[in-house]
């Protein structure tokens, strides 16, 4: 059986004695690509930079293809590499920030060719940029050369914090496609953080959730926030913009955040019990879970979007489509509060 | 005022006679600022990089003390170098006194605060993102410590050349340590001190343009290295 | 290959730096001597035929008396010469010092600007004083416990004057005798110098200096030079060799000579006085 390239186990990562990161265990794959999402500051950036080693976990231990390591340990650094949201590179040109990897390692053999193979892969000619200086290049040209210097090392283990934020569309094409080569080409294992749920749903074996510093059960998870209202005796909810009520249990406190992992579609005219709410909305989105065949759509009610999940078979009168008034339902009693 | 039109006359005279007093006071300043300034960023630059680079309690402090020794007055620190150096002081068996080797260690002392500081300030104005880059791409310790200096090398250098200029025109270490032997321990600017109380004072500024000149030779070649950057 | 050439370069520095120190130290004699006898050129002019005759290379470092007999006190020189003969007694009666012996002396004198304002010429050391201190006019003293100054601080006792320490006309250099002189010049004020360093003064303005020799002659202004080695029992690094060699060469008839032949602007500067040595 292979060992997973990662395990972690007991794991929690305080800053300024707050607790921004728990995860009590989690094994990785090699050669998977994983997703990760969440809002901001969830934490996915310090979990990149916890296995990437680049910064060492308070508490709890990580294991990289069996072997127990931290920042610096020979048995890993040569093997992971991270690429940091920010485009940056060092002050020098092109050819040389690249080439610093691999200089490192002491790997000097054929450099320009491999210079010139990482650089090819993210759409840079080599003649045109490798003697660019760092100060002549757009944000999407700096990230796509950060890139190639750490896909010219070959790692075992790729991991991208928002690879395509802060770049141009020509870039963000590129960077994706570069990345995923890294793993037909050499079985890389790659870790993704991004906002952009499509690209990660169509590629991801696995999606990781993140919220609060906690991964939370895989699953499409709907968040919403507060504040609610008491509306009447025994309900709480809050106003939508359209007018609609959107009911809930009591909250633990009145901002607290509310997780719906069950939504449905209901028929109109079938009423539900005490504890199935209704709410009305227009599809507005549909996306496809490649590795599962499962679709997402997106309801807009009012101007929440909520989540919900099909199987094509579920949709064999072709009811689905964006544009299309639907109404969904969820129960109470699979409410959660966080 | 005629004394500084003759300084002009007797410095250009000084340095194309081959005038043996100047070109030995040339000679150990030279020697003197460039082992001191050697010494001073070996010891100097690692110590303002763990300044500047980590942070641990008491780093503020620390660098508000270095901050304030950059001022120290050149003749405090000749003082107390040659308080250790006497014969009847703790390092008296070395016979450092009256050497070229013992200005060299006062200049070092009065050049390290300056190298410290202004390296840890170099080393701060660097981006912290270098730090994750080249972690990110399996470096170790000593790639952080000379990449990061690597970066910071125009900062650095900088602070170098302050380094030197302060060195090259001290009197204080150079008079009381040294002594001002003629041939031996005689600097430029031990000269022009000597010079000035004879009230010679057209070969006061002649040598004082004699030292303006190297430094102004040091200077440029620097630059020229900056450009080739 | 490239990462060797730093480590190298930084051997071949620690190299260079270090031996110089014991080395060339064998046949070298390490002395303190005063500003004023330094900035007259004598030293210049005779030790090299030290050189030449004993192959003794003299190195010296000219300072204030007070700082001249404490470097020998703390045994960072071999040998003295100084002008300061109460505190060069005192010093060898305290066994820092041992073979005392005079070697030339010549006179202070009272300078001032040629117009003499308060008119001090030709008269006594202890009038002119007398004369300063009631017309308050400009005095400029060394103010740094030289021989000089001490000498010149005794005249005003042995006038039966206070020392004029606080006074707005006595100006206190902390300097040299040249720097002092100069300053005097500026001031348009009187000082007192040895001859040695006027004569240099002299010349150095080419015979023409803004100020003159108004006072001198009284046999209380002596001024009496002497070399003393330091004591081997009391510090026993020093050469005490070598400064043998060097106190028989100054009293020796061929140094003796020299010192008399010392000429500047055809004065002579010291007047040789050394009693033979034994």
């Amino acid at each position: 059986m292979n060992p997973p390239i990662y395990e972690i186990k007991g794991l929690k990562h305080n800053y300024d004695r707050k607790t921004i990161l728990e995860i009590n265990h989690l094994s990785i794959q090699k050669s998977s690509i994983i997703g990760l999402v969440g809002p901001n500051g969830s934490g996915k950036t310090t979990f990149l930079k916890l296995i990437g080693l680049i910064e060492k976990p308070t508490v709890g231990e990580i294991f990289f293809d069996g072997y127990a390591v931290e920042p610096f340990s020979d048995s890993a650094r040569f093997l992971v590499s991270l690429l940091p949201q920010e485009p940056f590179l060092m002050k020098r040109n092109v050819y040389k920030n690249v080439s610093y990897g691999l200089k490192l390692r002491g790997n000097i053999n054929d450099i320009k060719s491999k210079v010139e193979e990482s650089l090819l892969t993210v759409g840079l000619a080599y003649n045109e940029y490798a003697r660019r200086e760092w100060y002549a290049l757009s944000g999407g040209e700096r990230q796509r050369v950060a890139l190639a210097s750490r896909l010219a090392l070959k790692p075992k283990v790729l991991l991208l914090d928002e690879p395509t934020a802060s770049v141009d569309s020509l870039s963000e094409q590129l960077i994706k496609d570069a990345s995923l080569k890294a793993r037909e080409q050499s079985g890389t294992t790659i870790i993704i953080a991004s906002h952009d749920r499509q690209w990660l749903y169509e590629i991801c074996d696995e999606i990781l959730f993140f919220f609060q510093g906690k991964i939370l059960e895989t699953g499409q998870e709907n968040f919403i926030y507060g504040p609610w209202k008491k509306i009447e005796s025994g309900k709480w909810g809050k106003k939508l913009s359209d007018g609609q009520t959107l009911y809930v249990t009591e909250p633990p406190n009145q901002n607290s955040i509310a997780v719906i992992n069950s939504f449905t579609f209901a028929q109109e005219n079938i009423a539900g019990s005490d504890i199935e709410i209704d709410l009305k909305g227009i599809l507005s989105r549909l996306s496809l879970e490649r590795k599962t065949g499962q679709i997402f759509a997106t309801i807009l009610v009012g101007n929440l979007p909520l989540t919900l999940k099909i199987y094509p078979h579920q949709d064999r009168k072709k009811t689905c489509f964006p544009g299309k008034k639907k109404t969904i339902r969820y129960r109470l009693d699979q409410l959660k509060w966080i | 005022m005629k004394y500084i039109l003759e300084g002009f006359f007797q410095a250009f005279h000084l340095l194309s006679s081959g005038n043996d007093e100047t070109y030995s006071a040339i000679w150990a300043t030279l020697s003197c600022s460039s082992y001191s300034i050697a010494f001073s960023l070996t010891i100097g630059i690692p110590v303002g990089f763990c300044l500047g680079y980590y942070h641990f309690k008491g780093k503020n402090s620390l660098r508000t003390i270095t901050d304030s020794l950059m001022a120290l007055p050149t003749v405090f620190i000749g003082l107390i170098v040659y308080a250790f150096l006497t014969h009847s002081g703790p390092m008296g068996n070395f016979s450092l006194l009256f050497t070229l080797q013992g200005i060299v260690i006062g200049q070092t002392i009065l050049a390290l605060p300056i190298v410290i500081s202004l390296s840890a300030a170099a080393v701060e104005g660097v981006d912290q993102k270098l730090h994750i880059m080249i972690m990110s791409l399996g470096g170790n310790r000593r790639h952080l410590f000379l990449t990061t200096l690597w970066e910071a090398r125009h900062a650095l250098m900088a602070g170098a050349m302050a380094a030197y200029g302060r060195v090259m025109t001290e009197v204080g270490v150079s008079m009381i340590v040294g002594g001002n032997i003629k041939w031996h321990t005689r600097t430029i600017t031990t000269a022009i001190a000597l010079e000035t109380n004879k009230g010679q004072f057209g070969m006061g500024v002649a040598l004082g343009l004699v030292l303006l000149f190297i430094a102004f030779c040091v200077n440029f070649s620097v630059s020229f290295l900056r450009r080739r950057n | 290959m490239k990462r060797f050439l730093p480590a190298a370069l930084c051997f071949v520095l620690l190299v260079c730096f270090f031996p110089t120190v014991g080395l060339s130290q064998k046949q070298q004699l390490l002395m303190a001597t005063t500003t004023s006898t330094d900035n007259t050129g004598l030293l210049d002019y005779l030790i090299p035929k030290f050189k030449e005759k004993t192959g003794i290379e003299l190195k010296w470092t000219a300072t204030g008396t007070g700082k001249a007999l404490k470097m020998g006190e703390n045994c960072d020189v071999d040998i003295l010469m100084v002008h300061a003969p109460a505190s060069e007694k005192k010093f060898v009666h305290n066994g820092f010092g041992t073979d005392r012996r005079e070697i030339m002396y010549n006179d202070f004198v009272i300078i001032g600007p040629a117009q003499d304002r308060a008119g001090i010429k030709g008269k006594s050391i202890e009038a002119a004083l007398q004369i300063i201190k009631a017309k308050k006019a400009v005095f400029v003293s060394r103010g740094d416990h030289s021989g000089t100054n001490k000498k010149e601080i005794s005249l005003w006792k042995i006038s039966n004057l206070p020392v004029p320490e606080k006074e707005k006309w006595y100006v206190q250099t902390g300097q040299g005798m040249l720097a002092t002189i100069n300053i005097a010049t500026e001031r348009n004020g009187y000082t007192m110098s040895d001859r040695g360093t006027y004569i240099k003064y002299e010349a150095n303005l080419k015979g023409n200096p803004p100020l003159k020799i108004l006072v001198e002659g009284d046999a209380i202004l002596l001024n009496q030079y002497s070399v003393i080695a330091v004591n081997k029992k009391h510090c026993s690094n020093v050469k005490y060799h070598l400064a043998r060699a060097f106190i028989e060469w100054i009293t020796g008839a061929e140094a003796q000579t020299l010192i008399k032949d010392f000429k500047l602007l055809g004065k002579q500067l010291f007047t040789p006085n050394a009693k033979s040595y034994q």
